[in-house]
């Protein structure tokens, strides 16, 4: 088991390289705090999301453009590919399970990847449907999978009206489940009147809102574990 | 900088460095990154290739980042991973223009970069970056002469024998169907991926034994 001194050390380097996407070296810190007995979910929240948050920063306040982000996110999914085998199922009171893709005639997915990274961040089972995904393949799919969340991306204002069509099929089907709705066209009015549960703008602000998510997730996690160590 | 990144690339094995400027040739996504670093290894792209050109990919972005100068990789083409993210940018860019752009030669009627010294023997790797460096004098046009080698050549007919010039990017040099279409069909007889005759023929850069092989085959036909 690693000291405290060290386990800061360890997760200050794997911050450092996400924030510097430095892919190598986020692999190695990885492997070395697997190696010195680190919890995996430690390292991965307080390690590789921390450089996150800090690059959603970087890119707002734009010292990070477009390469840096991306570079970075593969960091960081470098460092996860080694610890999440490692992962212990986290009990969040949120069961989780997510259907993600973009809709038919829609090619544009990078900010549907860098949702579904967080939701891979998360711990949840992700089930991507990939891109250009036809409309009743995410009906199926969430019924096939039971999941409790169906994300939804559009980059383009001729694709984006499919997405109403999934969301009342799949209200239709089942009332319970909740939808995320995604994309450059896409408005918090449209959201509303479409009845989608949530929404993000684009990648920028869906990364913003996916860290955010996760940010309210590890509130969760920190909860959970008070009350069970109360 | 110039000095250091072509010392640096040079010791660890590549053939050729040029300098460009680029921005002409960018999408917004980085159009910040004006200059490129062209770096060419005189081999066949093969795997050890590959490797090579990726070890000098990461020489050059850790002395670009040491300066604290953004960069972006743009990898071999056979070696484009399409599960990174960052990957998404790479079709952003083709290897050529900055190969063209830093003097190291021009596209010849075969569609691949030439050089005057190793023909279209190089494998290409890039860098791009907003780095401040002294940038080469471009190559404007081809200088494949009257040379139709590669034409003749061709068994799939596919090279339309047209001249590159850079004011006038868009001439079909190559029918890409019929090249891929013939390769295609020759691979499932032959069983070897790739024709590679455009490369073997050209004059440029051909090596001795190659040479003689050649004209042999030339006087036979």
């Amino acid at each position: 088991m690693a000291t405290e001194e060290r386990r800061k050390e360890i997760l200050e380097a794997l911050k450092n390289a996400v924030i510097q996407y430095d892919e190598d070296t986020a692999k190695k810190t990885a492997s070395e705090a697997l190696d010195e007995g680190l919890e995996a979910n430690d390292a991965i929240f307080n390690g590789l999301v921390s450089g996150m948050e800090e690059v959603g920063r970087l890119f707002e306040s734009q010292e990070y453009f477009v390469p840096e982000l991306l570079m970075s996110a593969d960091a960081l999914y470098a460092g996860l590919d080694i610890l999440k085998p490692h992962v212990k199922q986290m009990d969040l009171g949120v069961r989780g399970s997510v259907v993600i893709g973009t809709v038919e005639g829609d090619v544009h997915d990078i900010g549907k990847n860098i949702v579904k990274m967080m939701f891979d961040v998360a711990g949840f089972k992700v089930y991507d449907l990939g891109r250009d995904v036809p409309l009743d393949k995410f009906v199926e799919e969430q019924i096939r999978t039971d999941s409790d969340l169906v994300c939804l991306s559009a980059m383009m204002t001729t694709t984006m009206t499919g997405m109403k069509k999934v969301i009342d099929n799949l209200k239709a089907k089942n009332p319970n489940v909740k939808i995320m709705i995604g994309g450059a066209p896409v408005s918090q009015d449209i959201a509303d009147k479409w009845g989608a549960d949530g929404y993000a703008k684009d990648a920028n602000n869906a990364l913003k809102d996916a860290i955010n998510m996760i940010s309210s997730l590890k509130k969760l996690k920190e909860e959970a574990e008070a009350k069970k160590n109360k | 900088m110039n000095n250091i990144l072509e010392k640096e690339l040079l010791k660890h094995g590549a053939t050729i460095v040029g300098f460009a400027h680029v921005k002409v040739a960018l999408r917004d996504e980085i159009s910040h990154l004006e200059r490129a670093v062209s770096i060419g290894v005189d081999r066949n792209l093969n795997e050890e290739t590959i490797k090579l050109l990726s070890l000098l990919q990461k020489k050059t972005s850790a002395i670009l980042k040491e300066k604290g100068c953004r960069y972006l990789s743009i990898p071999p083409d056979s070696d484009r991973v399409s599960t990174t993210f960052i990957s998404k940018l790479y079709t952003l860019f083709t290897h050529k223009i900055a190969a063209t752009s830093a003097g190291i030669g021009w596209i010849g009627r075969n569609g691949l970069l030439i050089s005057p010294v190793y023909g279209p023997r190089l494998s290409l790797a890039t860098v791009l970056t907003d780095a401040p460096l002294k940038v080469n004098t471009p190559i404007d046009s081809s200088m494949c002469g009257d040379c139709m080698l590669c034409v003749d050549f061709c068994p799939s007919g596919a090279i339309t024998g047209k001249e590159w010039s850079r004011r006038d990017p868009f001439i079909e040099l190559v029918m890409l169907n019929k090249c891929s279409s013939y390769k295609k069909s020759s691979r499932a007889v032959s069983g070897k991926p790739n024709c590679g005759l455009c490369i073997n023929i050209c004059p440029y850069g051909r090596r001795k034994v190659q040479a003689t092989q050649t004209s042999q085959t030339a006087r036979i036909a």
